[in-house]
């Protein structure tokens, strides 16, 4: 490189601007950038590997903690594949409480990028709106599970514990703040002219790219592509509601912006449905316990639709009471690096936050 | 497509795992040209991801790559085995992009090598020489045993199962303490 005309930052770990513990380093020529390298491994807790040392109802409790910011996909993932492997069918009510959970997961992951995404600009207030709006599903989460962040609620063959009296209502209370409360986020920060003249135009990907690079979530369906778990392979009961899978057009991040902006009208939408719809019945079928709960030696590959993107799990069993491997596939492994290397190349040092939270990167489902 | 695939890879180990979801095993020396197969005359045309098993008793690796249609209706676990020692496996970078990162993952994990990926330096761990950590052989507890130790002062925490048993056994003669007292004070009321 030539000397006193290129200069080489590090952006992270530490750093209001990034979503999580990771960097980015960064080849500049001024303020643009010309390479820039992700780099991981400030939070590797071995997840995949401690799963082996324990039971599957003990490693039950330690998946939730791959992703900080939305641990609900983990755990649907995890039980979904175990019942899968162990061929236990859970009931209908236990169907539609997870669809809750994970719609109210949706929910406060997306207050949490509205948070991150706004800060990312400098519009503070609309950050401190949307993290006082994902307390009140935070005090709903600690209702139901006794947890507020990480829940341990969906477990292998149902749920952990049965809606309390009134849930469902408070649950409704929530929502017609939450309906009236988009809107104002609307005025503040989505038709803030700060924020398009920041966000339009940059960080554009193709729909070719996204569908060669396995690309996922907001990134696809910012580029109009209608691709969504929830309806190209219906998990749960997805299949019995009714919502509209939004996209935009543009591939930027404006694009991505209004595409989670519509997804929260679409999960009240579908948490509404869920509340009419909720079926009595059994919230947990009778399992053998702990010790003597295995796996049969197979394999299979799960998915959930996460609040950013496909999120999947390959799990397999070897005939005894513990998991032979479990691999975790969040969106966040391609897109923190194929996706996020390749759109800095270029852009604004200004910019590199405001890109990394239209991606919904995660470092701890990358370095599981 | 499954009598294709079991004409042209003679194998028979075709499964539908779910409607959504099918597995095929195949020869190694078979598995990219049915990737290819399936990409081009039958839309996978996404890599979501390559994943390992290790099966230590039986000495190899099971390699699966996951492959998606476009249209995200439908996914094909694709899998293979490779030897334990000097485990590699051709890199998949020269079709998909984002399998470098995949194949990065997994030479860290696990020690297989991917000729022809040229991007296999370090991801999540630092200055690593011990035995890659998703290797059966590789013990956590051995490791923390033989390499970290715990901090001063802390050292009475260390066996949790005595100090499970003793709190059981605490709880226990508390137990029968409070029902010998109540027992007692029954016997006094009933005196008097």
């Amino acid at each position: 490189m030539e000397t006193n005309k290129h200069i080489t930052i590090f952006h992270g770990p530490q750093h209001p601007g990034i979503t999580g513990n990771m960097s980015v380093e960064l080849d500049l020529i001024g303020e643009t950038i010309q390479k820039a390298t992700t780099h991981v491994g400030y939070l590797h807790r071995g997840f995949e590997k401690l799963v082996e040392r324990r039971t599957v109802i003990q490693a039950f409790t330690i998946v939730c903690r791959i992703c900080v910011p939305e641990p609900d996909p983990n755990e649907a993932n995890f039980a979904m594949a175990v019942e899968e492997l162990a061929g236990i069918e859970v009931s209908e009510r236990v169907k539609y409480i997870r669809v809750m959970v994970l719609e109210l997961s949706r929910l406060a992951s997306q207050c949490m990028w509205l948070a991150g995404q706004s800060g990312s600009i400098g519009l503070y207030a609309v950050g401190q709106w949307a993290i006082a709006d994902r307390d009140l599903i935070l005090d709903l989460f600690e209702e139901l599970t006794g947890g507020r962040v990480y829940h341990m609620y969906i477990y292998p063959g149902g749920v952990r514990r049965d809606l309390p009296d009134g849930f469902l209502r408070r649950l409704e209370k929530v929502l017609n703040h939450f309906k009236k409360r988009l809107k104002e986020y609307d005025n503040i920060f989505i038709n803030n002219a700060s924020f398009k003249s920041r966000a339009i135009g940059v960080g554009i990907v193709s729909p070719e790219e996204c569908i060669k690079n396995g690309y996922v979530g907001q990134v696809l369906r910012g580029c109009g592509i209608e691709a969504d778990v929830r309806k190209d392979a219906p998990y749960l009961v997805y299949d019995q509601l009714d919502f509209e899978v939004p996209t935009a057009q543009g591939g930027d991040v404006y694009a991505r912006a209004l595409v989670r902006r519509a997804e929260m009208d679409q999960s009240i939408h579908i948490l509404e449905q869920v509340i009419d719809k909720m079926p009595e019945g059994e919230i947990m079928v009778k399992m053998p316990t702990h010790r003597k709960f295995k796996l049969p030696k197979n394999d299979t590959w799960v998915k959930v639709e996460s609040s950013r993107g496909e999120f999947a799990y390959y799990m397999a069993g070897d005939g005894s009471e513990k998991i032979r491997r479990m691999q975790v596939r969040g969106p966040s492994l391609v897109h923190a690096f194929t996706l996020l290397e390749d759109l800095l190349v270029g852009a604004e040092l200004s910019d590199v936050a405001l890109i990394m939270n239209s991606l919904g990167i995660c470092p701890p489902e990358i370095e599981r | 497509m499954f009598a294709t695939i079991k004409n042209r890879f003679a194998t028979t180990d075709i499964e539908v795992k779910r409607e959504d979801l099918y597995k095929v095993v195949v020869q190694r020396d078979a598995i990219f040209e049915l990737i290819f197969m399936l990409r081009e005359q039958y839309d996978y045309q996404t890599l979501n991801a390559i994943t390992c098993c290790d099966w230590i008793e039986e000495e190899h690796f099971a390699i699966t790559y996951i492959l998606t249609t476009s249209d995200r209706k439908q996914s094909f676990m694709v899998q293979t085995m490779i030897g334990r020692e000097d485990a590699q496996i051709d890199s998949l970078t020269h079709t998909f992009e984002q399998a470098e990162i995949m194949e990065r993952d997994l030479h860290e994990m696990y020690g297989i090598d991917f000729p022809g990926n040229q991007n296999l330096v370090e991801l999540s761990l630092e200055n690593w020489v011990h035995t890659p950590p998703l290797r059966r052989e590789f013990d956590t507890l051995e490791f923390v045993n033989n390499n970290l130790s715990f901090r001063e002062g802390r050292d009475g925490n260390m066996d949790v199962k005595k100090e499970m048993k003793r709190l059981r056994a605490l709880k226990k003669a508390q137990k029968a303490a409070a029902k010998k007292a109540k027992e007692e004070a029954s016997e006094v009321s009933d005196g008097n």
